[in-house]
Protein backbone atom coordinates (compact mmCIF):
# COMPACT_ATOMS: atom_id res chain seq x y z
CA UNK A 1 0.00 0.00 0.00
CA UNK A 2 1.21 3.42 -0.76
CA UNK A 3 2.28 6.07 1.59
CA UNK A 4 -1.18 8.36 -0.43
CA UNK A 5 -3.49 5.53 0.05
CA UNK A 6 -3.07 4.93 4.30
CA UNK A 7 -3.43 8.50 4.53
CA UNK A 8 -6.77 9.17 2.41
CA UNK A 9 -9.51 7.24 2.02
CA UNK A 10 -11.05 6.77 -1.59
CA UNK A 11 -11.08 10.03 -2.74
CA UNK A 12 -13.32 9.32 -5.34
CA UNK A 13 -16.29 8.11 -3.38
CA UNK A 14 -15.86 11.12 -1.06
CA UNK A 15 -15.62 13.89 -4.39
CA UNK A 16 -19.19 11.69 -5.22
CA UNK A 17 -20.67 12.41 -1.72
CA UNK A 18 -19.81 15.88 -1.55
CA UNK A 19 -21.58 15.99 -5.31
CA UNK A 20 -24.46 14.45 -3.44
CA UNK A 21 -24.30 16.78 -0.64
CA UNK A 22 -24.09 19.81 -2.80
CA UNK A 23 -27.35 18.27 -4.69
CA UNK A 24 -29.07 17.32 -1.69
CA UNK A 25 -28.34 21.60 -0.55
CA UNK A 26 -29.97 22.70 -3.38
CA UNK A 27 -32.98 20.85 -3.21
CA UNK A 28 -33.50 21.99 0.63
CA UNK A 29 -32.37 24.89 0.27
CA UNK A 30 -34.72 26.33 -2.02
CA UNK A 31 -37.60 24.80 -0.15
CA UNK A 32 -36.36 26.72 3.22
CA UNK A 33 -35.72 29.96 1.65
CA UNK A 34 -38.69 29.36 -0.12
CA UNK A 35 -40.46 30.11 3.12
CA UNK A 36 -38.96 33.60 3.16
CA UNK A 37 -41.00 34.58 0.19
CA UNK A 38 -44.30 36.34 1.53
CA UNK A 39 -46.94 35.10 0.30
CA UNK A 40 -49.41 38.04 -1.28
CA UNK A 41 -52.37 40.01 0.51
CA UNK A 42 -54.82 41.70 -2.15
CA UNK A 43 -55.55 44.80 0.04
CA UNK A 44 -59.43 45.72 -0.40
CA UNK A 45 -60.61 49.23 -1.58
CA UNK A 46 -61.71 49.80 1.91
CA UNK A 47 -57.29 50.18 2.58
CA UNK A 48 -56.71 53.72 2.27
CA UNK A 49 -52.86 53.34 3.69
CA UNK A 50 -50.28 50.77 4.05
CA UNK A 51 -47.02 51.33 5.88
CA UNK A 52 -44.15 49.42 7.48
CA UNK A 53 -44.24 48.41 11.07
CA UNK A 54 -40.55 50.13 11.17
CA UNK A 55 -42.65 53.55 10.44
CA UNK A 56 -43.59 53.52 14.24
CA UNK A 57 -39.55 52.22 15.45
CA UNK A 58 -37.21 52.21 13.20
CA UNK A 59 -35.00 50.06 14.92
CA UNK A 60 -36.52 46.80 12.62
CA UNK A 61 -36.16 48.82 9.82
CA UNK A 62 -34.80 46.22 7.08
CA UNK A 63 -34.90 43.12 9.54
CA UNK A 64 -36.92 40.27 9.38
CA UNK A 65 -39.14 41.48 11.89
CA UNK A 66 -40.58 44.51 9.59
CA UNK A 67 -43.98 43.89 8.27
CA UNK A 68 -46.88 45.99 6.33
CA UNK A 69 -49.59 47.72 8.66
CA UNK A 70 -52.59 48.34 6.81
CA UNK A 71 -54.80 51.32 7.64
CA UNK A 72 -58.49 51.49 6.99
CA UNK A 73 -59.94 54.78 7.50
CA UNK A 74 -63.46 56.26 6.78
CA UNK A 75 -64.69 59.49 5.40
CA UNK A 76 -66.06 60.45 8.92
CA UNK A 77 -63.71 61.16 12.07
CA UNK A 78 -63.92 58.68 15.24
CA UNK A 79 -62.05 56.36 17.22
CA UNK A 80 -58.87 53.96 16.19
CA UNK A 81 -59.41 50.18 16.25
CA UNK A 82 -55.69 47.72 16.35
CA UNK A 83 -56.48 43.85 15.09
CA UNK A 84 -53.41 42.06 15.22
CA UNK A 85 -52.97 38.35 13.63
CA UNK A 86 -50.04 36.35 13.19
CA UNK A 87 -48.68 36.69 16.62
CA UNK A 88 -48.30 33.11 16.50
CA UNK A 89 -47.91 31.82 13.03
CA UNK A 90 -48.65 28.30 14.16
CA UNK A 91 -52.32 29.88 14.71
CA UNK A 92 -53.72 30.41 11.29
CA UNK A 93 -57.27 31.67 11.85
CA UNK A 94 -55.76 35.09 13.48
CA UNK A 95 -53.86 36.18 10.38
CA UNK A 96 -56.72 35.03 7.67
CA UNK A 97 -58.92 36.73 9.88
CA UNK A 98 -56.89 39.70 9.65
CA UNK A 99 -56.38 39.30 5.57
CA UNK A 100 -60.33 38.88 5.29
CA UNK A 101 -60.55 42.40 7.11
CA UNK A 102 -57.90 43.75 4.63
CA UNK A 103 -59.63 42.71 2.17
CA UNK A 104 -63.32 42.75 2.36
CA UNK A 105 -63.78 45.42 4.99
CA UNK A 106 -64.69 49.13 4.81
CA UNK A 107 -64.23 51.79 7.35
CA UNK A 108 -67.23 54.71 7.22
CA UNK A 109 -66.30 56.61 10.59
CA UNK A 110 -62.51 56.05 12.45
CA UNK A 111 -60.02 53.68 11.29
CA UNK A 112 -59.14 50.52 11.56
CA UNK A 113 -55.44 49.26 11.65
CA UNK A 114 -54.30 45.65 10.80
CA UNK A 115 -51.28 43.72 10.72
CA UNK A 116 -52.02 40.35 9.23
CA UNK A 117 -47.88 39.28 10.25
CA UNK A 118 -47.55 40.60 13.28
CA UNK A 119 -44.19 38.48 13.39
CA UNK A 120 -43.17 38.21 10.29
CA UNK A 121 -40.17 36.60 11.46
CA UNK A 122 -42.24 33.20 12.77
CA UNK A 123 -43.80 32.69 9.36
CA UNK A 124 -40.29 32.18 7.57
CA UNK A 125 -39.71 28.74 9.80
CA UNK A 126 -42.18 25.74 11.53
CA UNK A 127 -41.57 24.32 14.64
CA UNK A 128 -38.86 21.14 15.08
CA UNK A 129 -40.62 17.94 15.03
CA UNK A 130 -43.33 18.51 15.05
CA UNK A 131 -44.33 17.87 10.99
CA UNK A 132 -45.71 20.70 10.20
CA UNK A 133 -46.63 21.59 6.50
CA UNK A 134 -44.92 25.02 5.21
CA UNK A 135 -48.35 26.29 3.78
CA UNK A 136 -51.50 24.80 3.59
CA UNK A 137 -54.69 26.04 0.88
CA UNK A 138 -57.68 27.54 1.19
CA UNK A 139 -60.32 27.01 -1.98
CA UNK A 140 -61.57 29.87 -3.22
CA UNK A 141 -64.06 30.31 -6.13
CA UNK A 142 -61.65 30.81 -8.78
CA UNK A 143 -58.64 28.45 -7.36
CA UNK A 144 -56.78 27.27 -4.46
CA UNK A 145 -54.89 30.05 -2.63
CA UNK A 146 -51.72 29.20 -0.88
CA UNK A 147 -50.79 30.77 2.96
CA UNK A 148 -48.19 30.03 5.07
CA UNK A 149 -48.06 28.27 8.44
CA UNK A 150 -45.19 29.17 10.59
CA UNK A 151 -43.69 28.93 13.88
CA UNK A 152 -44.86 29.90 17.35
CA UNK A 153 -42.13 31.80 17.29
CA UNK A 154 -39.06 34.56 16.14
CA UNK A 155 -37.01 32.04 13.46
CA UNK A 156 -33.88 31.39 15.19
CA UNK A 157 -32.14 32.58 12.49
CA UNK A 158 -32.70 35.62 13.08
CA UNK A 159 -32.68 35.54 16.85
CA UNK A 160 -30.08 33.24 18.35
CA UNK A 161 -28.97 31.81 21.28
CA UNK A 162 -32.34 31.41 23.49
CA UNK A 163 -30.74 31.76 26.96
CA UNK A 164 -31.99 29.04 29.94
CA UNK A 165 -34.25 31.55 31.48
CA UNK A 166 -35.59 34.19 29.65
CA UNK A 167 -36.50 37.38 32.00
CA UNK A 168 -38.81 40.03 29.51
CA UNK A 169 -38.93 43.73 29.29
CA UNK A 170 -41.82 43.35 32.36
CA UNK A 171 -39.18 41.47 34.36
CA UNK A 172 -41.29 38.49 34.38
CA UNK A 173 -39.36 34.91 33.96
CA UNK A 174 -40.03 32.49 31.36
CA UNK A 175 -38.72 29.41 29.90
CA UNK A 176 -35.87 30.29 27.96
CA UNK A 177 -37.67 29.34 24.67
CA UNK A 178 -39.74 32.02 25.50
CA UNK A 179 -37.28 34.90 24.61
CA UNK A 180 -38.70 34.35 20.47
CA UNK A 181 -42.64 34.77 21.55
CA UNK A 182 -43.77 37.84 20.81
CA UNK A 183 -46.71 37.33 22.88
CA UNK A 184 -44.04 37.29 26.19
CA UNK A 185 -41.93 40.18 25.15
CA UNK A 186 -44.54 43.27 25.94
CA UNK A 187 -43.63 46.09 26.23
CA UNK A 188 -40.83 45.61 24.73
CA UNK A 189 -37.80 47.41 24.35
CA UNK A 190 -35.87 49.35 21.94
CA UNK A 191 -32.61 47.53 22.61
CA UNK A 192 -33.40 44.38 23.36
CA UNK A 193 -33.56 41.70 20.90
CA UNK A 194 -35.39 41.33 17.61
CA UNK A 195 -38.62 39.93 19.43
CA UNK A 196 -38.46 43.02 22.02
CA UNK A 197 -37.84 45.60 19.62
CA UNK A 198 -40.90 44.02 17.55
CA UNK A 199 -43.13 43.98 20.57
CA UNK A 200 -41.41 47.98 21.29
CA UNK A 201 -42.82 48.96 18.36
CA UNK A 202 -46.59 48.11 18.14
CA UNK A 203 -46.65 49.65 21.62
CA UNK A 204 -45.02 52.37 19.97
CA UNK A 205 -47.81 51.85 17.00
CA UNK A 206 -50.66 52.04 19.50
CA UNK A 207 -48.99 55.14 21.18
CA UNK A 208 -48.46 56.88 18.14
CA UNK A 209 -51.99 56.32 16.34
CA UNK A 210 -53.70 56.69 19.71
CA UNK A 211 -55.22 53.59 19.46
CA UNK A 212 -58.62 53.52 21.53
CA UNK A 213 -59.38 49.37 21.52
CA UNK A 214 -56.86 47.00 20.61
CA UNK A 215 -57.63 43.22 19.84
CA UNK A 216 -54.72 40.35 19.43
CA UNK A 217 -56.03 37.49 17.26
CA UNK A 218 -54.92 33.93 18.47
CA UNK A 219 -55.32 30.12 18.47
CA UNK A 220 -55.25 27.31 21.17
CA UNK A 221 -55.22 23.61 21.59
CA UNK A 222 -58.25 22.50 22.82
CA UNK A 223 -57.07 20.85 26.15
CA UNK A 224 -55.72 24.40 26.88
CA UNK A 225 -58.37 26.01 29.58
CA UNK A 226 -58.21 29.27 27.94
CA UNK A 227 -60.45 28.75 24.42
CA UNK A 228 -63.13 30.27 22.78
CA UNK A 229 -62.37 33.11 24.92
CA UNK A 230 -61.72 37.13 25.22
CA UNK A 231 -59.23 37.61 27.49
CA UNK A 232 -59.23 41.41 28.74
CA UNK A 233 -57.50 43.46 30.54
CA UNK A 234 -58.91 44.91 33.32
CA UNK A 235 -60.03 48.40 31.86
CA UNK A 236 -61.72 46.56 29.15
CA UNK A 237 -63.06 43.82 30.96
CA UNK A 238 -66.76 45.15 30.81
CA UNK A 239 -66.58 45.58 27.18
CA UNK A 240 -65.30 41.68 26.81
CA UNK A 241 -68.18 40.19 29.22
CA UNK A 242 -70.83 42.69 27.39
CA UNK A 243 -69.26 41.73 23.59
CA UNK A 244 -69.51 37.99 25.27
CA UNK A 245 -73.22 38.25 26.05
CA UNK A 246 -74.60 39.49 22.67
CA UNK A 247 -72.14 36.84 20.83
CA UNK A 248 -74.05 34.49 23.22
CA UNK A 249 -77.59 35.96 22.44
CA UNK A 250 -75.73 35.61 18.18
CA UNK A 251 -75.14 31.71 19.08
CA UNK A 252 -71.60 32.36 19.62
CA UNK A 253 -70.56 30.38 23.04
CA UNK A 254 -67.56 32.04 24.33
CA UNK A 255 -66.31 33.10 27.66
CA UNK A 256 -64.24 36.19 29.13
CA UNK A 257 -61.26 35.63 31.21
CA UNK A 258 -59.41 38.48 32.80
CA UNK A 259 -55.83 39.24 32.21
CA UNK A 260 -53.83 38.10 35.16
CA UNK A 261 -51.70 41.21 36.93
CA UNK A 262 -48.97 38.41 37.52
CA UNK A 263 -48.30 37.20 34.31
CA UNK A 264 -46.32 39.36 32.63
CA UNK A 265 -44.99 40.35 28.79
CA UNK A 266 -48.58 39.37 27.27
CA UNK A 267 -50.17 41.97 24.90
CA UNK A 268 -53.41 41.90 27.10
CA UNK A 269 -51.63 43.05 30.05
CA UNK A 270 -48.76 45.05 28.36
CA UNK A 271 -50.47 47.32 26.16
CA UNK A 272 -53.32 47.99 28.98
CA UNK A 273 -50.49 49.10 30.80
CA UNK A 274 -48.10 50.84 29.15
CA UNK A 275 -50.56 52.51 26.83
CA UNK A 276 -54.21 54.19 26.50
CA UNK A 277 -55.77 51.30 25.04
CA UNK A 278 -58.13 48.60 25.79
CA UNK A 279 -56.09 45.54 25.53
CA UNK A 280 -58.00 42.63 24.58
CA UNK A 281 -57.08 38.84 23.21
CA UNK A 282 -59.49 36.24 21.47
CA UNK A 283 -58.75 32.82 20.67
CA UNK A 284 -60.55 29.86 18.92
CA UNK A 285 -59.88 26.49 19.07
CA UNK A 286 -57.22 25.20 16.66
CA UNK A 287 -56.22 20.61 16.54
CA UNK A 288 -53.20 21.37 14.97
CA UNK A 289 -51.79 22.93 17.98
CA UNK A 290 -52.44 20.26 20.05
CA UNK A 291 -50.59 17.75 21.85
CA UNK A 292 -52.99 15.00 21.09
CA UNK A 293 -53.57 15.67 17.55
CA UNK A 294 -52.96 12.43 15.02
CA UNK A 295 -51.69 13.15 11.55
CA UNK A 296 -50.61 16.55 10.62
CA UNK A 297 -51.15 18.08 7.57
CA UNK A 298 -53.10 20.94 5.42
CA UNK A 299 -56.51 19.01 6.20
CA UNK A 300 -56.41 19.29 9.84
CA UNK A 301 -55.19 22.61 9.81
CA UNK A 302 -58.14 23.50 7.56
CA UNK A 303 -60.79 21.44 8.47
CA UNK A 304 -59.72 20.80 12.33
CA UNK A 305 -61.32 17.50 11.93
CA UNK A 306 -59.48 14.91 14.02
CA UNK A 307 -60.33 11.96 15.97
CA UNK A 308 -57.98 11.55 18.99
CA UNK A 309 -59.68 15.10 19.82
CA UNK A 310 -62.84 13.43 18.98
CA UNK A 311 -61.87 10.47 22.04
CA UNK A 312 -60.43 12.89 24.02
CA UNK A 313 -63.69 15.08 24.18
CA UNK A 314 -65.55 12.16 25.03
CA UNK A 315 -63.29 11.60 28.21
CA UNK A 316 -63.78 15.24 29.09
CA UNK A 317 -60.13 15.73 28.52
CA UNK A 318 -60.81 19.34 26.16
CA UNK A 319 -62.06 22.48 26.80
CA UNK A 320 -63.98 23.02 24.17
CA UNK A 321 -66.61 20.75 22.38
CA UNK A 322 -65.13 18.71 19.84
CA UNK A 323 -67.04 16.26 17.50
CA UNK A 324 -66.51 14.26 14.44
CA UNK A 325 -66.90 17.65 12.29
CA UNK A 326 -64.34 19.54 14.10
CA UNK A 327 -63.30 22.53 14.09
CA UNK A 328 -62.88 24.29 10.33
CA UNK A 329 -60.68 26.86 9.55
CA UNK A 330 -63.59 28.69 8.18
CA UNK A 331 -65.46 28.67 11.90
CA UNK A 332 -62.28 29.57 13.71
CA UNK A 333 -61.87 32.81 11.30
CA UNK A 334 -65.94 33.29 11.47
CA UNK A 335 -65.84 33.34 15.06
CA UNK A 336 -62.76 36.06 15.38
CA UNK A 337 -64.40 37.92 12.86
CA UNK A 338 -67.82 38.38 14.74
CA UNK A 339 -65.76 38.64 18.38
CA UNK A 340 -63.94 41.91 16.64
CA UNK A 341 -67.29 43.29 15.23
CA UNK A 342 -69.22 42.66 18.62
CA UNK A 343 -66.31 44.53 20.42
CA UNK A 344 -66.11 47.44 18.11
CA UNK A 345 -70.17 47.69 18.41
CA UNK A 346 -70.08 47.48 21.91
CA UNK A 347 -66.91 49.94 22.24
CA UNK A 348 -69.11 52.47 20.39
CA UNK A 349 -71.80 52.34 22.92
CA UNK A 350 -69.61 54.20 25.12
CA UNK A 351 -67.84 56.69 22.80
CA UNK A 352 -68.21 59.76 21.01
CA UNK A 353 -65.36 58.59 18.65
CA UNK A 354 -67.11 55.61 17.31
CA UNK A 355 -65.50 53.28 14.70
CA UNK A 356 -68.08 51.83 12.20
CA UNK A 357 -66.85 49.13 10.04
CA UNK A 358 -69.16 47.53 7.20
CA UNK A 359 -68.47 44.32 5.12
CA UNK A 360 -67.18 42.09 7.99
CA UNK A 361 -68.52 38.61 7.27
CA UNK A 362 -69.96 36.82 10.24
CA UNK A 363 -69.47 33.26 11.34
CA UNK A 364 -73.05 32.28 9.52
CA UNK A 365 -72.02 33.98 6.68
CA UNK A 366 -68.78 32.51 6.74
CA UNK A 367 -70.46 28.78 7.09
CA UNK A 368 -72.92 29.54 4.34
CA UNK A 369 -70.35 30.76 1.96
CA UNK A 370 -67.19 29.16 2.51
CA UNK A 371 -64.23 31.13 3.67
CA UNK A 372 -62.89 31.41 -0.09
CA UNK A 373 -65.75 33.64 -0.88
CA UNK A 374 -63.84 36.25 1.24
CA UNK A 375 -60.34 35.98 0.32
CA UNK A 376 -59.54 37.76 -3.31
CA UNK A 377 -59.08 34.84 -5.91
CA UNK A 378 -55.28 34.04 -6.55
CA UNK A 379 -55.56 34.89 -10.14
CA UNK A 380 -55.00 38.68 -8.89
CA UNK A 381 -51.67 38.25 -8.45
CA UNK A 382 -50.69 38.17 -12.23
CA UNK A 383 -52.82 41.22 -12.72
CA UNK B 1 -22.47 35.04 19.02
CA UNK B 2 -23.79 34.56 15.97
CA UNK B 3 -20.29 34.97 14.03
CA UNK B 4 -18.74 32.83 16.87
CA UNK B 5 -21.43 29.83 16.30
CA UNK B 6 -20.36 30.52 12.41
CA UNK B 7 -17.26 29.96 13.20
CA UNK B 8 -17.53 27.14 15.27
CA UNK B 9 -19.59 25.52 12.63
CA UNK B 10 -16.87 25.54 9.94
CA UNK B 11 -14.25 24.86 12.05
CA UNK B 12 -16.21 21.58 12.38
CA UNK B 13 -17.22 21.41 9.08
CA UNK B 14 -13.32 21.29 7.63
CA UNK B 15 -12.76 18.63 10.19
CA UNK B 16 -15.84 16.29 9.22
CA UNK B 17 -14.83 16.94 5.54
CA UNK B 18 -11.27 16.35 6.35
CA UNK B 19 -12.55 13.21 7.69
CA UNK B 20 -14.48 12.41 4.69
CA UNK B 21 -11.60 12.02 2.83
CA UNK B 22 -9.32 10.47 5.16
CA UNK B 23 -12.16 7.37 6.14
CA UNK B 24 -11.12 4.38 4.11
CA UNK B 25 -14.15 3.12 5.12
CA UNK B 26 -17.60 3.84 2.58
CA UNK B 27 -19.85 3.68 5.77
CA UNK B 28 -17.59 6.05 7.75
CA UNK B 29 -17.36 8.85 4.43
CA UNK B 30 -21.04 8.12 4.26
CA UNK B 31 -21.85 9.01 8.37
CA UNK B 32 -19.26 12.42 7.40
CA UNK B 33 -21.20 13.32 4.19
CA UNK B 34 -24.61 12.87 6.26
CA UNK B 35 -23.23 15.10 9.23
CA UNK B 36 -21.90 17.66 6.74
CA UNK B 37 -25.55 18.37 5.40
CA UNK B 38 -27.13 20.09 8.58
CA UNK B 39 -23.63 22.06 9.51
CA UNK B 40 -23.78 23.62 6.17
CA UNK B 41 -27.56 24.56 6.66
CA UNK B 42 -26.87 25.99 9.76
CA UNK B 43 -23.21 27.82 8.39
CA UNK B 44 -24.98 29.46 5.73
CA UNK B 45 -28.05 30.55 7.67
CA UNK B 46 -30.45 28.57 5.90
CA UNK B 47 -31.89 26.58 8.35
Amino acid sequence: MTEAKRTFGRWWTAGILLAAIAGILAVVSHDFLSMHVDLPIYPGDGVTEIRRLSDYFDGIAGSAADTDVYILEGSEPGGTALVLGGTHPNEPAASVTAIVLVENAHVEKGRLIVIPHANHSAFTCTEPQEGYPQTYTIETPTGPREFRYGSRGTNPIDQWPDPVIYINAAGQALAGAEVRNLNRSYPGSATGNLTEQLAYAIVELIQQEDVDISVDLHEASPEYPVINAIVAHEDALGIAAEAALFLEFEGVQIGVERSPENLRGLSHREWGDATDTLALLAESPNAAQGRLRGRTDEALIVEGIDPYYVRAAERGLVYVPFSEEGHPLSERVGRHLQTVSMLLQVYNDYTDAAIVVHDVPTLATLLQDGLGTYLAPPEDEAS
Amino acid sequence: MTVIYQIITACVIVLVGWNLFREKKLTGQLAAALVLIPLLLRVLMIK
